[in-house]
């Protein structure tokens, strides 16, 4: 039972460490001399690998740019606020029930992060030829894949005596 | 004892009359429509009572340009707006010394208008200081400020949570005082029952 606990919240604390790490860093997309992505971009001007952290430029669109932030962060407050009652429902719940409204936060998360992640592929960097998703964006995918597999997890799941 | 308050008195005056430097405010950078009216101020912190000789100065240098011209002056009670500056009939001054304050008021601003503006303001005694810079940036449309949208979205939808939370437990709460109301009430009309039996076998006897 115990091995059971330690396996759940270990997945959903690497999923809390996904989300966090694809909403801080700079990295969704990526050039020979540039990394970029929600909050300022990385540039190497001359090519003797020195890194300038400059503005995200005004030919962005600034609304779009925002809700992709604002859903990434609320990904990311779900996913601890779903964790934190993860744990209190251990304690209060009561024998053969089920941890629904963990479940149900977790997939809120999920949702934030789904609709961040399709705002940004549709709206940004559509026609640039020459560049490559990066880490963020491929750790936001995962992130979204490990909440939804959570999500439905707790919401299956039923306590069993401890 | 005596000598030692003496000293400290004298060492902290010491240290308090070198701490006298004026510290001048400004914001950092002003967004502004093409047409529309700016208002920049002009704010300082000093250890210093406001003296009546306060003054106020404000100086702008163009984008690309390398030197400033002065464009305002407030002394001796009086504000004074520079007759051949590039703002003569667009600048009033609206701001009160008395409290600290020596905002001015820019009307109509153009894209001529871009440029940096600097305060300087001097309360003497208190001279020492370093004048504070405002960039100046006029665009035909406001762009929208950063973070505004999201922090709006994380707002609403965290406060419909809240509220949604809220909704929950009230009517978890309502409908358990009705279930407790009602099961009073059965329980009061149970014993009335029993009273009015009890007086109707009275009197029979």
């Amino acid at each position: 039972m115990l091995k059971a606990l330690a396996g759940i919240c270990f997945l959903h604390l690497t999923t809390i460490f996904f989300l966090f790490w694809a909403t801080i860093d700079d990295a969704w997309w990526f050039t020979r001399t540039l990394y970029t992505d929600l909050w300022g971009k990385w540039v190497m001007e001359n090519e003797d690998n020195v890194w300038v952290y400059m503005d995200i430029p005004t030919s962005y669109r600034k609304d779009y740019l925002q809700v992709v932030q604002a859903f990434a962060v609320l990904s990311c407050l779900f996913a601890v606020f779903s964790l934190c009652v993860f744990i209190f429902q251990l304690f209060t719940l009561g024998k053969g029930q089920r941890f629904t409204i963990s479940g149900v936060v977790q997939l809120i998360s999920c949702f934030c992060i789904m609709v961040a992640l399709s705002v940004y592929t549709d709206h940004f960097h559509r026609d640039e030829k020459d560049g490559w998703y990066g880490w963020s964006y491929i750790m936001a995918w995962f992130g979204w894949l490990l909440t939804l597999f959570t999500g439905i997890m707790y919401i299956i799941l039923r306590k069993r005596e401890d | 004892m005596l000598s030692v308050l003496a000293l400290t008195s004298v060492v902290l005056l010491g240290i308090a009359s070198q701490c006298t430097a004026i510290s001048v405010y400004t914001n950092w950078e002003k967004h502004v429509q093409v047409g529309s009216d700016v208002r920049l101020s002009c704010s300082f912190f000093s250890w210093h009572w406001t003296s009546a000789e306060v003054t106020f100065s404000w100086s702008y240098r163009p984008d690309g340009a390398k030197e400033s011209v002065s464009i305002f002056h407030y002394t001796n009670g009086a504000p004074y707006i520079a007759t051949k500056g590039p703002f003569r009939d667009r600048l009033e001054f609206v701001g009160n010394p008395n409290r600290r304050d020596g905002s001015i008021m820019i009307r109509n601003v153009d894209y001529n208008d871009n440029g940096t503006f600097t305060c300087d303001a001097k309360n003497p005694p208190d001279i020492m200081g370093h004048p504070s810079n405002v960039r100046l940036l006029v665009f035909e449309k406001v762009p929208v400020q950063a973070g505004v949208i999201t922090g709006a979205i994380i707002g609403v939808v965290l406060g419909l949570l809240i509220l949604v939370v809220a909704i929950y437990y009230l009517m978890r709460f309502l409908v358990a005082r009705r279930v407790f109301s009602l099961s009073m009430r059965h329980g009061k009309k149970g014993k009335g029952k029993e009273g009015s039996q009890q007086r109707q076998a009275g009197p029979s006897k």
